[in-house]
């Protein structure tokens, strides 16, 4: 039977709801959609921004009306006012920010919200949040608070009031774009049971390949109607379609990819280990002797010396740092303890750890938005006890200031460190975009005049890659969320900083949208911004992007060496419990075939390195092979 | 750590803290009446015995006890030295040109002062021993008896609930803003007032557009998991009474009683 089904659905926004809709009309629309899924289906429905996907949710729950065109829902029809309410008891749908769809501050609470309003008696109630809590798998967190639990936890519970209303349709609305990779897994190994086990129909709305790959059918959206549709593993193939809807091959079969155009026909595989079965396959094929090569070593062996002294302009120099949250309390929290770090001039650094391991607060310490105990106003040395050494005090120089003086001129600090935070859209404010870029320019020279600052803010809004005349007097609100990100980026490179320290840059963005702000990134470094200091939880990304990047785990520096050093094996990921890039697994998997790999982690290396031993040598050589020796449709 | 400390909850597994909350709050009110009725020290020390009663009961320190009082210190000291120094009548003790001080003033000023100490410890306990929620869900059924009247008792309620839900969010939210404002080279702390309340813009302007997109999604994550008011809700946690609150209640029903007969039988002081 099938549970939701779709027959020429046109649905557009009034123009009064458009607020946060920006460029075309057409955004977040549908435009004619033929769709079904069927009963115990896993549905997974890919598309990028403003493609309408997210419509598509909406009006299968009924928030939304379609404007021309026939719903049904489990054999209701959702046109009908009257049957809002059967459809939502089945059709559950989570959202993508965790913290906006609880309703309780205690977790059993929130989720006997549905149960509740549905009418169910009392008794069963307490039954039904026992089955929902032990189907996500959160028994021990029935009586906890909802603002501590971890964003992939939050979102399980998300998941866990839908399915106290015992729906028969599951909707994941983007619900995991704003966890971190391992909430995303603990999200959609949820998911995945939930469908095998209790039946659930599940509908997931995605922009990341590989959690598509999961389902059994992919639908790709764009422009408010269906382009492809088929196996995921089908779907997910068509490069050239993909890309015509802004979306990304998954990274194995980018990998693959790549390797057949510089003339070694490895054909698609899904994962990594599947990607290192099929590349050695093909070079048994071509009779290449992997296993006598000992070492391949990448060409630009060179490693970043160490630029001996830190401390100047460009560089972090930290020796001690220790930080305690709200000391001489019960609450008291050590997020540091004792990190040492030296990040040279000219580096593309990047912090990793998990959530409260002290990389925020770290990375605040930089621009003097958490101050050392010696550069308080009120810091008065203290004697040290008799017959105890003086405790050495912490020592941190960032970009020449001594911060663990009062006298630093703090604003010029600022001025010099820029600090791009977390979802940094959330913080424009003023009537015009031109008003929020300058901001952090007016605070900082009092004395500008016009031109300057107009030109100033015209080369940070083009640096972001924006048409300054185009955006200028817009204000920053109707812009799309992309589009924010750069205006709030913009607001402060404006004051071209020495170093820029941004945290999670890219998340909750598309993988087009993440490459985008990435090249963005590395366009400012190579051009005026001495140093870029990156924190992530994106193993990918650190790979791809950084020079060198340092893990944190419990407040303390677990390990500080460059990408191909830090993921050659996982002893370090493991400690600090994460995961390892994508490329490093295939360089793992390879090794266990014999085929001793290295590369510096970045995928383009991996490929070359790849190539080199297969006798293959540029990557464009031997282009005119690519057709005839994959066999891609 | 901020959901812990905020509503000033203080964690503990004692009487007070087992009591529903609907007899603290009951009781809460009956004592606030009862110290009204208190027109001498006899009947305030009653009351202020009743009271050491039940703090002892629940084993919430003196210190954190006395921080509320600390929060309404001025307050205190404020209407003391009014009264002190504007209180007619009684034999003059001391005066300067127009300002005298009388022997009634003194008793007046200590009896207002004592009545308005115990009024805030009182209450003080109860958000001490009572976390927000289990305050919300006993307004919520002492307020039910309204419903009849079209009260929208269960709406009121879960607004409660919900704004106190997102308190720490947004607490959390704001810190973010404000350091992101920081970072850009904002000034929050020097300068007049105009310049101050001037610089709270950059904060105020994405905190209200955030609670507004918050506000919108849970509308409809509530929307989506069938939410149609209070029509054919049933409810999870039921607010039981046992034991204890039976003996709170009788606690209660003695000092209303004693405080009746003191006002009968003893002389006013005011």
């Amino acid at each position: 039977m099938e549970a939701i089904k779709f027959e020429q659905v046109h649905f557009s926004y009034q123009a009064d709801e458009k607020d946060d809709v920006f460029s075309t009309d057409a955004a977040f629309s549908l435009d004619g959609m033929d769709f079904s899924v069927q009963e115990g289906e896993f549905v997974a429905v890919l598309g990028h921004n403003g493609s309408g996907k997210s419509t598509l949710a909406r009006l299968a729950n009924g928030l939304l009306e379609p404007t021309a065109g026939k719903i049904t829902v489990l054999g209701y029809d959702a046109g009908e006012q009257k049957n809002l309410f059967e459809i939502r008891k089945r059709v559950g749908i989570v959202f993508q920010n965790p913290d906006n769809q609880t309703v309780a501050s205690i977790v059993e609470d929130d989720i006997a919200f549905g149960p509740e309003n549905i009418g169910v008696p009392r008794e069963e109630i307490g039954a039904r949040i026992d089955f929902a809590l032990s189907a996500v798998g959160m028994e021990n967190y029935r009586h906890s608070t909802t603002s501590r639990l971890s964003g992939g936890q939050k979102q399980r519970i998300a998941i866990a009031g839908v399915l106290a209303l015992k729906p028969r349709v599951m909707i994941l609305d983007e619900s995991t774009a704003m966890l971190d990779p391992r909430g995303r897994k603990e999200v959609m190994d949820v998911v995945q049971k939930l469908n095998k086990e209790e039946k659930i129909t599940v509908i997931l709305i995605t922009h990341f390949p590989e959690e598509a790959l999961l389902a059994d059918r992919a639908v790709v959206m764009h422009r408010g109607k269906i382009v492809m549709e088929g196996r995921p593993e089908e779907v997910l193939k068509k490069e050239d379609e993909l890309a015509k809807c802004s979306l990304v091959l998954p990274k194995p079969v980018k990998l693959c990819r790549t390797l057949c155009k510089g003339g070694l026909p490895v054909s698609d595989a899904f994962t990594a280990e599947e990607a290192a079965a099929r590349i050695i396959e093909t070079l048994e094929d071509e009779r290449v002797d992997y296993t006598r090569l000992k070492t391949v070593t990448s060409q630009d062996e060179e490693t970043i010396a160490e630029k001996g002294e830190t401390g100047g302009k460009g560089s972090v120099y930290c020796r001690g740092l220790s930080f305690v949250y709200s000391p001489s309390s019960p609450f008291a929290t050590h997020a540091l303890n004792g990190v040492d770090l030296d990040i040279h001039a000219g580096e593309f650094f990047g912090i990793i750890g998990h959530t409260g391991s002290g990389k925020s607060t770290f990375v605040q310490h930089l621009n003097a938005l958490l101050k050392l105990p010696t550069a308080e106003k009120k810091y008065k040395p203290k004697r040290p006890k008799r017959g105890k050494p003086m405790p050495a005090a912490a020592a941190l120089k960032v970009n020449g200031f001594d911060l663990a003086k009062k006298t630093t001129d703090f604003k010029q600090l600022r001025r010099r460190v820029g600090m791009v935070f977390q979802y940094p859209e959330y913080q424009l404010f003023a009537e015009t975009v031109f008003d929020d870029v300058a901001f952090g320019l007016k605070n900082f020279v009092s004395d500008l005049d016009d031109t300057k600052m107009e030109q100033a803010v015209r080369e940070a809004i083009e640096t972001v890659g924006l048409n300054y005349e185009e955006v200028k007097n817009r204000s920053p609100f109707e812009l799309s969320g992309g589009q924010k990100r750069r205006v709030a980026i913009a607001g402060v490179i404006v004051t071209k900083p020495e170093i820029l320290v941004l945290d999670e840059p890219a998340a909750g963005l598309d993988p087009m949208g993440k490459e985008d702000i990435m090249s963005l990134l590395h366009a400012m470094h190579k051009s005026w911004c001495k140093t870029v200091i990156i924190v992530s939880h994106d193993m990918d990304e650190i790979a791809e992007n950084c020079t060198r990047a340092a893990i944190f785990s419990d407040g303390k520096i677990l390990a500080v060496d460059e990408p191909k050093n830090l993921f050659k094996t996982r002893a370090i990921t493991d400690t600090a419990g994460l995961e390892v890039p994508f490329t490093a697994r295939v360089v793992e998997c390879l090794r266990d075939y014999g085929l001793q790999i290295s590369c510096d982690m970045t995928l383009e290396n991996l490929t070359e390195n790849i190539l080199k031993i297969a006798g293959r040598g540029g990557a464009c050589m031997r282009s005119n092979t690519v057709n005839g020796g994959c066999d891609h449709a | 750590m901020r959901d812990v400390s905020f509503g000033q909850y203080y964690p503990a597994n004692s009487f007070v803290h087992k009591c529903d909350p609907r007899t603290k709050l009951l009781f809460l009110i009956v004592y606030i009446v009862a110290v009204f009725l208190a027109k001498n020290f006899y009947a305030l020390g009653a009351c202020a015995l009743v009271f050491l009663a039940v703090a002892a009961f629940s084993s919430v320190p003196i210190k954190s006890l006395l921080k509320s009082v600390k929060a309404v210190l001025f307050l205190l000291l404020f209407t003391a030295v009014l009264n002190l120094f504007f209180y007619n009548g009684g034999d003059v003790l001391w005066q300067w040109k127009f300002i005298k001080i009388t022997d009634k003033a003194v008793y007046f000023t200590i009896f207002l002062a004592a009545r308005l100490f115990l009024l805030v410890l009182s209450s003080a306990l109860l958000t001490l021993t009572t976390t927000p929620i289990a305050l919300t869900d006993g307004i919520e059924s002492l307020l039910l008896p309204l419903k009849w009247m079209r009260f929208p008792v269960h709406e009121l309620a879960l607004i409660m609930s919900i704004a106190l839900r997102f308190i720490p969010i947004l607490t959390d939210e704001t810190g973010r803003i404000m350091n992101a404002q920081k970072a850009r080279g904002a000034d929050f702390e020097s300068g007049g007032l105009f310049k101050r309340v001037k610089a709270i813009i950059p904060i105020l302007i994405p905190l209200l557009i955030s609670a507004f997109r918050r506000a919108d999604e849970l509308g409809d994550a509530m929307d989506a998991r069938c939410y149609s008011g209070s029509k054919v809700r049933t409810k999870y946690k039921k607010l039981k009474y046992g034991w204890r609150d039976l003996l709170g209640l009788l606690v209660l029903g003695a000092l209303l009683a004693g405080m009746i007969m003191l006002r009968l039988h003893t002389p006013a002081v005011i």
